[in-house]
């Protein structure tokens, strides 16, 4: 028997830095669906087998329009940062689809697999700056950050300058310890300065993806202004802090793994199993894959009813002993593919073609290049960001 | 093994040209599921499963041949 004072309430604190809170494997074993609190008093089902979750997630019957009465939230921060976004992220089909596929050649995996050689250079010269810098450096200032910054710049033809502004935004936006109000004015801000950019392009248009998205969807009705706008904010936001976090935790999580790490350096083929062993272990999007049941969904041991929000934990998924033998073990040797570090459903990450080559090139790198790279701090005493994206705030590394 | 695809399902993701790249890619227009072989030769049956299974739309069914008769 549950009463509202013995009932967990969302969010729940992690008890050891890089595995997802001890509640998904409690309620995995002994109740597999059952309902929680939220920050308002809300309830929710919370699901932590990776069946239910990839169920729920691809089921036509849950909606992503947190509009909709009795939506979930997992906070009144992210409330506001996620009320700001107006886009396909937070759209049901058609609508979702129709802008969705605007950009999907974009992410097409050929296409990114382009970008792997410039993304091979980026890298070279990054760790370059990192050796001529000298030990200590801070890995997330260093490399972290300015791979993904980069290469969003670089397809948005953003200029390299404004990638601090950037980042300073989107890190704000993605905090869950600001007030609501700081969530939403991060928001405005980028979707300010995407006005100012859409209004420079439409004068002077380049080859890039803003310039043609004007050129094809804007000029020909099929998407406004405006929505365009929401749609640049869900490439930022999506593209900076996720990849960053995944190099950062990716790092660490190898460096606290020896014997995984030495299997990486005398058998570099296995860096894109590692990659994926990382998403898995890691799950870095912590706070995402809230959805409202809007059609009864019977899950076959229970049934969420239309009305009812649900909350589907792709760290709890990801940790299944089910599907991931010994889940919380790292093994960059397994076939980790199945996980669902991206999601799962019509809302999975548009951008992984993209952050998959970022992260197979970083790890086919940095430990080539600095194969004694140690922490240069105790990990006692590193501190991790409570953001939508879980990440740490600084990765101080010597070598 | 013999693949069909629901292109008005797809959404793009590309996770059956990343793990079964002979079969599937993806059209220039909107990113969606293009079948390179219907035909499933035996040896790689398991990467296309696999791309079945992750798809995280379904827009990819599998159906064995039927049994000679």
């Amino acid at each position: 028997m549950t009463s509202a004072e013995t009932e967990p309430v969302w969010p729940f604190e992690r008890t050891t830095p890089l595995d997802p809170p001890a509640v998904f494997a409690e309620r995995r074993a002994s109740c597999p669906v059952s309902k929680i609190s939220t920050w308002n008093g809300d309830e929710a089902w919370l699901l932590t087998r990776y069946d239910d979750i990839r169920a729920v997630l691809a089921d036509p019957g849950v909606s992503s329009d947190l509009t909709l009465e009795g939506f979930p939230e997992p906070s009144a921060t992210v409330a506001a940062a996620r009320g700001g976004q107006k886009n396909f992220a937070r759209m049901d089909p058609p609508t979702h689809d129709e802008h969705r596929r605007m950009l999907a050649p974009d992410f097409k995996v050929h296409h990114v697999a382009e970008l792997r050689g410039y993304m091979s250079e980026l890298v070279d010269n990054l760790l370059d700056r990192m050796e001529e810098r000298g030990a200590p450096v801070d890995l997330i200032e260093m490399l972290a950050q300015p791979v993904p910054s980069s290469v969003i710049c670089r397809i948005l033809d953003l200029p390299a300058e404004r990638s601090d502004f950037f980042q300073d935004r989107v890190r704000t936006w993605m905090s869950l310890d600001n007030p609501p109000q700081v969530a939403r004015q991060a928001n405005q801000d980028i979707l300010d300065y995407f006005a100012q950019v859409v209004d420079e392009r439409l004068e002077q248009p380049g080859d890039d993806l803003i310039s043609r998205m004007i050129t094809n969807q804007v000029e020909t009705g099929q998407l406004s202004r405006d929505e365009l706008l929401h749609i640049l904010q869900l490439l930022l936001v999506g593209g900076f802090d996720t990849t960053a976090n995944m190099i950062a935790l990716g790092t660490l999580t190898l460096l606290q793994h020896p014997d995984q790490l030495a299997l990486l350096k005398a058998d570099p083929s296995l860096v894109n199993s590692a990659v994926e062993e990382l998403l898995r272990y890691l799950s870095v999007a912590h706070q995402v894959a809230f959805r409202l049941a809007v059609d009864d969904i019977d899950l076959g041991h229970q049934c969420i009813h239309a009305g009812e929000g649900v909350i589907a934990p792709i760290a709890a998924a990801n940790r299944d002993p089910e599907v991931f033998a010994d889940p919380d073990t790292v093994d960059i040797t397994r076939d980790a593919r199945r996980h669902v570090a991206f999601g799962f459903g019509l809302h999975q990450c548009l951008g992984q073609p993209l952050a998959r080559v970022e992260l197979q090139v970083v790890f086919s790198k940095l430990f080539v290049r600095f194969p004694d790279l140690r922490l240069a701090v105790s990990a006692d005493d590193l501190v991790f960001r409570n953001s939508i994206i879980y990440g740490v705030a600084e990765l101080p590394v010597g070598w | 093994m013999r693949i069909e695809v629901m292109p008005e399902r797809c959404i793009g993701s590309g996770n059956c040209v990343d793990v079964a790249p002979r079969y599937f890619d993806q059209s220039d227009a909107d990113g969606v599921v293009e079948v390179l072989a219907g035909d499933v030769a035996a040896e790689d049956e398991e990467a296309v499963a696999e791309a079945a299974d992750i798809c995280p739309v379904a827009a990819i069914l599998l159906s064995l041949p039927s049994p000679a008769r």
